[in-house]
Parts: C-alpha cells; structure tokens; sequence
C-alpha cells in the first residue's frame, strides 16, 4: 500500500519538480524535454500505472502553466493537436519505459534464480565429493590390499594397504601391470583363472605375491569382475588378505601332527616287536634247515640234485619272505610327509595281516579276512592307512587275550557301502567296550590298557577324517566289538 | 629203520617243506600236516614213528595235542619245535614225555638225533607194548582157579599153605602150578614173579 502510494507520489513529484523547471526556465528551455523525463522516470520505477498518471498529469500541467492562454484549460484548434502528439507521445515512452524496466526486473530475477541453482548445485557436488573422499579414505584404512586394474591388467587403484603391503607407493603402482610388479604365482594356469574370472565374474584363491624387498607373501584373493551398462568387462577389483602366518602356523601344526602319527606309528610296531621277530625268524629257520639238507642231498654216496635244487629254491623264496617283512616294516618305521596317492586297500589289509599274523599266533587267535572283489582305490597316504588298521588288529587281539576264553577269531571285512564309500571292518571276538568307555574312546590320552599311551584310536580317528572318511566303534554280536571306517572313492574326492 | 615215519605238524609251510626235505635226505618217511586236526583226522601206519610239533599253532596248539593224545592213550613220542622257547612251556612240554625242545632255528644233527632217539624209545616201547600183550594174553588163558594159584605162588606161599587156602589137596595144586607155568611159559618161580610184576604195572 505505501510502496503504491510512493510510486504515484514519484509521478506527481517527478512531474511537480518538471514543471518548476521548466516554468523557472521558461523563456531559455522547450517546453517537452523534462516531461518526458518526468513520464520516463515514473514509469521506470513506479511502473505502468505511475508513468500514465505522469502523462495525465504533464499534459494538464502543459495546458494550464506553459501553453497559451495561461491559466485555463481550454485549449486552441493548434494547441490540442501539439497536446494530442504530446499525449501520444509521452504515453508511448511511458509504456516504453516500464516494458523496458519490466524485462529488466524479470531478466535479473531469472540471473538471481540460476544463481541460487548453482549455489545448491555446488553445495550438492561438494557433498558428493566429500562422501567419495570419506570412501576412498575407508579403503585406505583397510588392511586388505585393494587393487583395481584394467582389462589389460594395469593397475588403475593401489590403497594404502597395498602400499604397505608390497611397498610400492600408489604413484609407482599406477599404470605398471599388476602381475608383473608383484611377479603373481598362481595355482593354476593364468588362462584357467581368467577363464573362470569371465564365466562366473569372480574368481578366488591363494597366490603368492613378491614384495618390494623380494620376500614372498602368500595370499588369498579375490577378484570381482566390473562391466560396463553393455555388459563389456571392465576392470577387476582385487582384494588380497595376507594369510602368510597362517600358512605357516598350518604347516608347522601338520608337520607335528606327521611326527606325532610317526611316533605312534613307531610305538605300535613296538608292540608287535616279537611278532615281527618271529615273522622274520620263521623264514630263516627255514632257511637254515633247508640248506643243511641241501648238504645232506649233495653230501651221499650218491648226490641227489634234483632235491638239492629244490631246497635252494625254496631258500631262495624264503629269502624274500624274510626280507618282504624287513622291508613292510621299514616304510611303517620311515619318517615321510604324507602322501596322496592311489590306494587299493585290500592290498593294505594283506599287507596289514601278514605282519600281525604272528601276533595271532602267539594269542591263538585265528585271523580271517573277508575282501570285496573289484574295490575302488582310494586316494590317500599308503603308511597311514596301514598304520589305522594295524592299530585296529592289535587292539582286537589285545581284547581277545584279555578275555581268555571262548571262540577267538578276528576278522578283517572289506567293501562299500551304500553310498558307495569304501568301508574296512575290523571284528573281535574279545573282551568288548566298557558302554561307559564309549564315549571316551577315541580321545587322546585315554586307555584301558595297563602300558598303553591312549593314542593309537585318537591317531587313527585323526588319519581317517584326514582322508575324509569315519571311525567308529560298535558292540559285536555275540561277544566283542567292531571298529570301522569308510574312506570316500578316490573318484569321489578327487572332485 | 625204512618202516618207520616221523609226522611234522606246523602251520607254517616253509617250515613244513624245509623239514619234510631234511628228514627225507637221511632216508626216512615224512608225512606233513598243516594243523593238529588234520593230523587227529588222517589214518595212520602202525609203525614205529614220532611226531615234530610247533608248540604255538592256532586252532589247537602244539601242547594242547599232546594232552590229548595221551588221554587218547596214543603213545607217540614228540619233538618239540618253537620260534620263541620260553623255559616254563618247554618245562611243561618235557614233563608230558616230550623227547626234546628245540628253539628255531635248530641245528640239522640235534634234529635228527632227536627223531632217531625218539623213534627208538617208539621202537622199544612198542616191542614192550607187545610184549605185555602177549603176556596179558597167556594170563588170560588162565582158569579162574589156575589165576588163584597164580596170585598165591607169587605171593611166595608153598603148595601146603596154598592148598589149606584154597580148601583142597597138595596134589591138585601141584598139578595147577605146573599147568600156570607151562601156560605162562615160565621157567623158573623167579621168571613167573618177574611176570607178575610186569603185568601188574601194566593193568
């Protein structure tokens, strides 16, 4: 309302001071000029209603003060028209002038609005910044190493982690090929990974890394395929987790878990120590009577040879038996990594029974054994398996000799069951399991024999889940238990 | 010496074999076994024979066989063989009659003079098997009364005293004695109380 009042005011003051001028100034000036200043500056900042009330009031101004007759408003044929042009005229600068100013104001609005626009825009794009800065910054406090490289295996993100990691800063690392500056190993062919890489977006494993200072890390990494909207690779983001101390608090643990199988290994042959001289003891006696009577049947009147080479060869052959149990003994006795081979274990049992057989005997115990036909072999260290069923028969022919009388027999079964796993059975007719020992059986430590160590079940339970398979214990029906355990097919585990 | 036999029971092969060919080179039979059951089982020679046995065998042992031959009154003299002698067994094994106790591996001429002692202690046992045979024989033949007076004359009694036992005269008793040793084929009182002796050790 005030604002309005001043705007006409302005009119009626602009016009006020033109006419004071122009009247003051009557016989040097024009009489139009300042009018039109007037209707130009009232319409400038008043707007169009101002700058009409400038026209009105100029024009009757004009007629009253400066046009003759003086002092009236009536007006001459010569005079209204020089007022109608004046009229015409002023209206038109009038509406010029506020038109003019009008897009003035509405450019100048539509410059402050896009200035408020930008302001936000900028604020907005710090903000972005800001959070991105923030997430690069989460990289870097990471301990993984986090490396982005292109499809061409240039290096194009090194995090801090990285850095320390391999001691190359980020500058040195960007732009070098990846595989090149830590000189990767892999497990397998780079094609194979890649091929996996490309297949599934993803790939994982161990490799290892060379650092700056040449010492080798071992990792585990992981890549992760980035493709474009078109579905076209990339780049790979790899993170890499040092497992270096791991790994070797892994093998220092497996290296004492291969010791500590040796040593019971060694400790269970020295229970066999008798039995083992008399298998070998048997053959050279025979050795030794043959020979003599290979001199008896060359020493006659008439020399038998036929005989006499019978006896050598039977020498010959027992010769090799002597030294088949030398030697069965030497590789359970022998320290060795564990191996992964193919495994037939009929085989094993055989081989198994042969240097427990006179351990029988001298229990009286009858050994059998039971072997599937055509059984799978498995995968697995040969020793350690020996190891678990020898372990096996002495305990039975221990708990047979503990109970002292009735059917002795110990029988060794083979086969599979039905989820195709191969099973071995070791069955005695002895003295059975304690149903309160059950549960305790296979922990180390625990024993119901007066010298033993409580090992042997534990090491063998260990051995078998080592080769992915299972060990247990049941009652035997009538009398004894049954200890036994399945081995997945090497097939099987290969996968 | 050709008609004795020497039987080897051992479960071991080699051995067997190894045994089997010593004992033939010295030119006598071997029959082998490979358990005591077969052994129990198989029809035997009646000869002069003696038998090598592996103390530890499964199924039914070396000491065990023995127990029961003898309670099977089966008189067959026994080397003992073993891998691992401990003294108690071998004690045990000699105490039963065994011959010997050999420890494997044992030399060829302790073996064969084992087997040739035993086949002779066979040899000598079975003649004085025979010969108690045919003593028991001709005391059968024996009337109830001629075996009285048999029992008396040994006893030591005169034909007086035997003839006030058995409530009859000096003459028939007389005639009954002549009749024992003749039947007895003794010849002398001295030669009946030595057979005597002998029968009455043996039933």
């Amino acid at each position: 309302m005030l604002r309005t009042l001043w705007r006409y005011g302005l009119a009626v003051l602009t016009v006020a001071v033109a006419l004071f001028i122009t009247k003051s100034l009557e016989y040097y000036t024009d009489i139009t000029p300042l009018f039109y200043a007037a209707i130009i500056i009232s319409a400038w900042f008043g707007g169009r209603g101002p700058g009409l009330l400038a026209v009105a009031i100029s024009t009757i101004a004009i007629d009253y003060y400066l046009v003759a007759p003086l002092y009236t408003l009536s007006l001459g044929a010569k005079r209204i028209s020089f007022l109608i042009v004046f009229g015409i005229l002023a209206v038109v600068t009038s509406w010029m002038s506020s038109k003019r100013r009008q897009s003035e104001e509405a450019l100048r609005q539509a410059r402050d609005e896009l200035d408020v626009r930008v302001q936000e825009r900028t604020r907005e794009l710090r903000q972005a910044n800001q959070v991105l800065r923030e997430r690069a910054n989460l990289l870097d406090l990471t301990h993984d190493t986090v490396v982005v490289r292109d499809m061409n295996d240039v290096i194009t993100f090194w995090n801090r982690g990285a850095e320390e990691r391999y001691g190359w800063s980020r500058d040195e690392a960007i732009g070098q090929v990846s595989h090149g500056i830590v000189r990767t190993g892999f497990p397998a062919p780079l094609t194979e990974v890649n091929a996996e890489l490309m297949r599934t977006g993803r790939w994982e494993g161990e490799l290892l890394h060379t650092r700056r200072d040449g010492t080798v890390v071992t990792v585990a990494s992981r890549w992760a395929l980035q493709r474009d909207e078109q579905g076209n690779p990339v780049a790979v983001l790899e993170t890499n987790n040092d497992i270096t101390e791991r790994k070797r608090a892994e093998e220092a643990l497996q290296k004492v878990q291969t010791e500590l199988v040796h040593a019971t290994r060694v400790m269970t042959l020295g229970e066999l120590t008798a039995s083992i001289a008399h298998e070998v003891n048997q053959p050279l006696a025979a050795i030794v009577t043959n020979a003599n009577a290979c001199l008896r049947w060359l020493g006659g009147a008439q020399p038998n040879f036929v005989e006499a080479r019978q006896a050598v060869e039977r020498i010959i052959k027992d010769s090799y038996r002597a030294s088949e149990v030398i030697s069965r003994v030497r590789t359970l006795v022998k320290k060795a990594p564990p191996r992964n081979d193919l495994v037939d274990l009929n085989e094993v049992i055989v081989e198994v029974l042969a240097l427990a057989q006179s351990q029988a005997r001298r229990n009286l115990v009858l050994l059998k054994r039971e072997l599937a036909n055509n059984l799978p072999p498995v995968l697995g260290d040969r020793v350690q398996l020996q190891q678990v069923i020898l372990n096996l028969i002495i305990n039975g022919l221990e708990a047979i000799a503990k109970r002292g009388e009735g059917e002795r027999e110990l029988i060794v079964n083979s086969g599979q069951d039905e989820s195709n796993n191969l099973i071995v059975a070791v069955r005695d007719t002895g003295s059975g399991i304690d149903p309160a020992n059950v549960e305790r059986l296979f922990d180390a430590f625990f024993t119901t024999k007066s010298d033993g160590m409580g090992m042997g079940l534990a090491i063998s339970r260990t051995i078998v889940e080592s080769h992915g398979g299972r060990l247990w214990a049941t009652p035997n029906s009538p009398k004894g238990s049954v200890f036994q355990f399945t081995l997945p097919q090497a097939s099987e585990r290969a996968q | 010496m050709s008609d004795a036999i020497v039987f080897v029971i051992d479960d071991d092969e080699s051995i067997r074999e190894a045994l089997k060919s010593l004992i033939r080179s010295v030119g006598l039979s071997v029959e082998t076994f490979a358990s005591a059951h077969e052994f129990l089982q198989r029809q035997r020679q009646d000869v002069p024979a003696c038998l090598i046995l592996d103390v530890r065998m499964p199924g039914l042992s070396g000491l065990d066989l023995q127990r029961e031959l003898t309670e099977a009154n089966i008189h067959v003299p026994i080397i003992f063989i073993t891998g691992h002698g401990d003294i108690p067994m071998s004690v045990r094994a000699m105490k039963a009659g065994a011959v010997e106790f050999l420890t494997k591996p044992f030399r060829d001429q302790d073996l064969l003079d084992a087997i040739q002692q035993a086949l002779e202690r066979d040899r000598l046992a079975r003649s004085q098997r025979a010969d108690n045979e045919e003593l028991l024989h001709r005391y059968q033949s024996l009337t109830p009364r001629e075996t009285e007076v048999f029992g008396l004359v040994v006893k030591g009694l005169l034909n007086k005293q035997i003839a006030l036992q058995l409530g009859t005269s000096e003459i028939t008793i007389k005639l009954h004695r002549r009749q024992v040793m003749e039947k007895m084929h003794a010849d002398s009182l001295a030669d009946l109380v030595r057979m005597a002796e002998k029968l009455n050790a043996t039933t």
